[in-house]
């Protein structure tokens, strides 16, 4: 039993992993379908009002996952990264972990590599789920857009867990943890709000796969956003693993 | 006994007021070593500096053993309730670097811990009693060189803590244990070397029965054939007496002012009165009254 087994077991033997596709999987089969029918969806509520909508789009179904997928999926990953990663929060079981394992980062290590891999095959499922209904229901989106979008959305959500891992050498209950990780998640589009400075910030790659699907941008648009996440994500990571080692229990 | 396995050296640390205070630890090479002392003495604080979970302000720690031969096992253990016993268990091995063991290591640490039949139950589901033997199980799968126990009974009902002190009592010579528990009589029965902590400082550190001969107050129980009242009355004259009353089934209760006072004068104080020693034996020496002799406080 090594501690990546150990991640692994958390992820299959508790709903975690379930709850992860579930949540991806739902977004990206039903947003297409809605987005297709909302014409009808909207006349059979409106109750004989006329409400005239625009013919929904390939892209339009895309952004409808995007869309729920970058804030409810983004919650549920740092929910589930945070239960992992939050070791400290019951003092039996970390001294049980810090006693034994030859160094913090052998603890950190797999938490964040397993709850990140998780993050990212839930969120390609739920993408290529979208994929397919949009396809089926609206029209084809363009291949090479939609691989530079999961690219970029599975960055983020990487990014996201590391910052989850900062968020839980900062605070040890996992209530904190998620609430400091959520704030710094939510601060960044805020803090990127000026295009110039937007499009470095890794919050830019969570909505990347609509402007990539429409025509808005193209990948090396996002170059920059891409790099500074995958640094960031390191040195978060290594950050993180430096506060955790000099934690007392 | 060997030389020292664990020493320190001026040992502080501070939490205002609270904490444990210049404290210099030797504890020998495979002995059964108990930490005791009141509530807040600082025995945790003690245990968790020499595991490296806290870090000192001031002083030196020194364990003459690699730190996968140490396995440290706290007051209260947690785990995650969705693995088995056996996961974790297992766990605690592989951590250890003791994957070479072999197969039966997991088993062989939960039968000793008394989980044998829940092995393969998921631990979320076991008492409080069944997860301070997996505290337990945990700490002996890698068969540590240095076993550090923080109240290990705490948790136990009277059957499995005569069990547990009987497998601790077990591994003297073969390990050197460090256990604290504020259950003297827990102590007495096992430990071969005491150290007294209370507010933070190592108040005596040495043998047991060292601690029991020197601090207990020299008393006896002495029965004569003859006026029992009387001779108590005589003996409370006596310039080595400190108290002599009359107890209980005709015998009389008589505390010295030293050992050897009491040893020489209770039996030429009988023959001064005429009277006949029927029996003389020390009142029960016990770690609880040495360590309230010494300490002044309940434990």
């Amino acid at each position: 039993m090594s501690l990546w087994r150990l991640e692994w077991l958390r992820l299959v033997r508790t709903p975690r992993a379930i709850a992860l596709c579930a949540v991806f999987g739902f977004f990206g089969l039903v947003e297409p379908f809605v987005t297709r029918y909302q014409q009808d969806l909207v006349r059979h509520l409106s109750h004989g009002a006329r409400i005239q909508l625009p013919p929904a789009t390939p892209a339009d179904g895309l952004s409808s996952y995007v869309s729920d997928a970058t804030f409810l999926g983004l919650v549920l990953v740092v929910v589930v990264a945070a239960a992992a990663l939050c070791f400290d929060s019951r003092p039996g079981l970390a001294t049980f972990l810090r006693t034994r394992a030859g160094s913090v980062r052998e603890l950190v290590l797999p938490r964040f590599a397993l709850s990140a891999a998780a993050a990212v095959v839930a969120y390609l499922l739920g993408t290529l789920g979208a994929w397919y209904e949009t396809a089926v229901l609206i029209g084809s989106l363009p291949a090479s857009g939609m691989l530079g979008g999961m690219l970029c959305g599975a960055v983020y959500l990487v990014f996201a867990v590391a910052v989850t891992a900062l968020a839980a050498a900062m605070v040890r209950s996992v209530i904190g943890t998620i609430g400091v990780a959520l704030a710094i998640l939510v601060a960044l589009p805020i803090a990127g709000a000026p295009r110039d400075v937007g499009r470095w910030l890794p919050s830019a790659l969570a909505d990347a796969p609509v402007s990539l699907v429409n025509g808005t941008d193209q990948l090396p648009h996002f170059g920059p956003a891409l790099a500074v996440s995958a640094v960031a994500t390191v040195a978060i990571l290594a950050v993180a693993t430096v506060r955790l080692r000099s934690r007392e229990i | 006994m060997t030389g020292p396995l664990v020493t320190t050296s001026g040992l502080t640390r501070d939490y205002g007021g609270t904490g444990v205070f210049g404290v210099d630890l030797a504890v020998p090479g495979g002995v059964i070593y108990g930490l005791v002392g009141p509530n807040g003495a600082g025995k945790t604080t003690l245990l968790s500096l020499l595991t490296g979970l806290r870090r000192p302000d001031s002083g030196t720690i020194s364990i003459s053993v690699g730190r996968h031969r140490l396995a440290y096992c706290p007051d209260v253990s947690e785990f995650d309730g969705w693995l088995t016993a056996t996961e974790v268990v297992g766990l605690a091995l592989s951590l250890a670097g003791g994957r070479k063991r072999g197969g039966t290591a997991c088993g062989d640490a939960l039968a000793s811990a008394g989980l044998a039949d829940a092995a393969d139950r998921q631990v979320g589901g076991f008492s409080r009693g069944m997860t301070a033997r997996l505290g337990l199980a945990c700490a002996l799968v890698a068969d540590p060189e240095l076993l550090i126990l923080d109240e290990p009974a705490a948790a136990l009902d009277p059957a499995g803590r005569a069990e547990l002190l009987g497998t601790v009592a077990g591994m003297r010579g073969s390990r050197t244990v460090i256990f604290s528990s504020h259950i003297l009589a827990d102590v007495q029965r096992v430990a071969d070397q005491v150290g007294i902590l209370r507010e933070g400082r190592l108040l005596y550190q040495g043998s047991t029965q060292d601690l029991i001969d020197t601090y207990l107050t020299p008393c006896w129980l002495v029965r004569i054939a003859g006026d029992a009242a009387g001779f108590a009355a005589s003996a409370a004259r006596q310039s080595w007496v400190t108290a002599a009353e009359p107890a209980a089934g005709g015998v009389i209760r008589i505390e010295a002012a030293s050992l050897e006072a009491g040893e020489r004068g209770i039996p030429a104080l009988v023959a001064s009165c005429g009277a006949r020693l029927a029996a003389m034996e020390p009142a029960s020496a016990d770690l609880e009254s040495a360590f309230l002799a010494l300490t002044g406080v309940a434990g």
